[in-house]
């Protein structure tokens, strides 16, 4: 096990790492799929399967192919030259410092912990996550599922109003 | 743990063997379909009655020259096919295609492995399938493969939902999303009594997500001389017909898994059963293919939002309610 966390850990990060350096939109956004692909990986491994077949149903299956469909209508086959300002590397640099801190952070003070609550690794094994999630989302969190329904109802039909408007 | 290994072995090899073999042989099937509707003979000349044309076809296609137009991108050109063939062998993985057995004191179960999320990973990977159509239609850099690619894309996304849907009515009787649990849910009765709706809205789905001939305007050669496999030729191009053809046979067994009873059946072998109905399944494919001309491009769209989906949904909500009723 230990063996697959550091190959996919190797797979994200080079894949993330070849998403910004890329000069091809579409290599970089097949790339982005790759990653997504290790930390499905990653969530099989935390015995999450239905949150790894999630990411790759809802983001590789579905976002992606969006974003491909863009770039591909859009025709820009090769970035010809990146501009960069003060501003941004400013930024960048910022977010950077941060997330390094935030890391240095959590490998000082991180420890293994003990599960909580009734929902042990055998349970989740003998009756499947999938059926805790949606007892979950059915019971306990049905308020903000219900909140999230709506979010994407109004987004659908604002989507419609936006795409039927003539100008 | 030595026997575990073997055994997984031997049946992701047998899988991998049929599943092409298979392809292969539709080939033949369908010209053989289609010139029995068409009242024609087929192919006769390679073998008693044209039983090695599919052989023959395959290395004719390995010698071919494989030409690469200058403008294209390579890596991806030649990566798209791969795309294609990949998801449509892993997904046979969940399929169960028999009943265990037992070796040398040990149960095997006829399936390559038993996750229990089997119908959502099916999902998952018959997701992926578009890429290989988009990005070929891409990297070939000719218009005609481009419209092809953004038509097929504008398709598959949508008939993705109506396909997911379908499945949903079965997974709330079964209760279970592991596909072995849905086949022994069925030794009774098949599901196909219950969701007669979301059988025929997955049938029809699932024949658009594989752009064959109702749904084909991605490749359609009237107008876009072979769509987004326009610029390939060789073993690139016998990738493309391999990834379609074994999508068949799959999407076959899932339809026998999901409402037809899998493996289950009388007399004969668990085995035996699961090939007849699946080729059973795909018999109606076919059968499909050379009696509907395609539809137009509008119409195709109309027909998957306005009409499959809405139906879809409805059927889901019908089936809660009739599931409640018979309950309480």
């Amino acid at each position: 096990m230990e063996a697959l966390f550091y190959i996919f850990s190797f797979i994200a990060i080079f894949s993330a790492l070849m998403v910004i350096s890329m000069k091809n939109p579409l290599t970089s956004a097949l790339y982005l799929i790759l990653c997504f692909f290790a930390f499905s990986g990653f969530y099989v491994m935390l015995d999450m399967q239905f949150l790894a077949v999630m990411q790759i149903l809802v983001y590789a299956g579905a976002i992606m192919v969006l974003v491909v469909l863009v770039i591909m209508i859009l025709n820009i086959s090769k970035i010809k030259r990146v501009e960069t300002d003060f501003h941004q590397k400013f930024i960048g640099i910022l977010i950077s410092l941060i997330i390094f801190v935030e890391i240095i952070f959590y490998i000082i003070n991180g420890s293994q912990k003990k599960s909580t609550g009734i929902f042990t690794g055998a349970v989740i094994k003998k009756i499947g996550n999938t059926q805790i999630i949606g007892e979950f989302l059915f019971t306990k969190y049905t308020l903000s599922f219900e909140i999230a329904s709506v979010l994407l109802f109004v987004a659908i039909i604002g989507a419609y109003i936006f795409a039927k408007k003539k100008f | 743990m030595l026997f575990w290994l073997i055994a997984e072995i031997i049946k992701i090899l047998i899988v991998f063997a049929g599943l092409l073999l298979s392809a292969a042989y539709l080939t033949l099937l369908e010209r053989k379909i289609a010139a029995r509707i068409q009242n024609r003979m087929g192919p006769m000349e390679a073998g008693f009655h044209g039983l090695l044309q599919p052989i023959a076809d395959g290395i004719k296609l390995f010698f071919k020259e494989d030409i690469i137009p200058t403008e294209a991108n390579k890596f991806l050109f030649i990566l798209a096919p791969i795309i294609v063939v990949i998801p449509a062998l892993s997904t046979f993985a969940v399929i169960p295609f028999g009943a265990p057995v037992k070796i040398l004191g040990h149960i095997v179960p006829l399936q390559i492995t038993d996750v229990n999320i089997g119908v959502l990973f099916i999902l998952a990977l018959t997701s992926l399938g578009v890429y290989g159509v988009v990005i070929g239609g891409w990297a070939s850099n000719s218009k005609y493969s481009l419209l092809g690619g953004i038509r097929t894309a504008a398709q598959m996304v949508s008939y993705e939902i109506p396909l997911v849907l379908s499945i949903i009515g079965v997974i709330m009787i079964a209760g279970d999303l592991s596909l072995s649990k849905i086949v022994s849910e069925q030794s009774h009765i098949w599901f196909v009594v219950y969701q007669p709706v979301g059988f025929i809205i997955y049938l029809i789905a699932s024949t658009a997500e594989m752009n064959r001939v109702p749904f084909d305007i991605g490749e359609a050669e009237g107008e876009l001389v072979a769509g987004f496999h326009t610029e390939y030729s060789s073993m690139e191009f016998a990738f493309y017909f391999i990834g379609e053809y074994a999508q068949m046979v799959v999407n076959s067994a899932v339809i026998v898994t999901l409402f037809l009873g899998g493996w289950q059946g009388p007399l004969l072998p668990s085995f035996v059963w699961f090939i007849i109905k699946v080729f059973f399944v795909i018999l109606i494919y076919l059968w499909l293919r050379w009696t509907y001309p395609r539809l137009r491009y509008d119409e195709l769209m109309d027909f998957g939002w306005k009409f499959l989906l809405p139906l879809a949904l409805a059927n889901i909500i019908v089936t809660g309610f009739i599931m409640i009723i018979l309950k309480g």
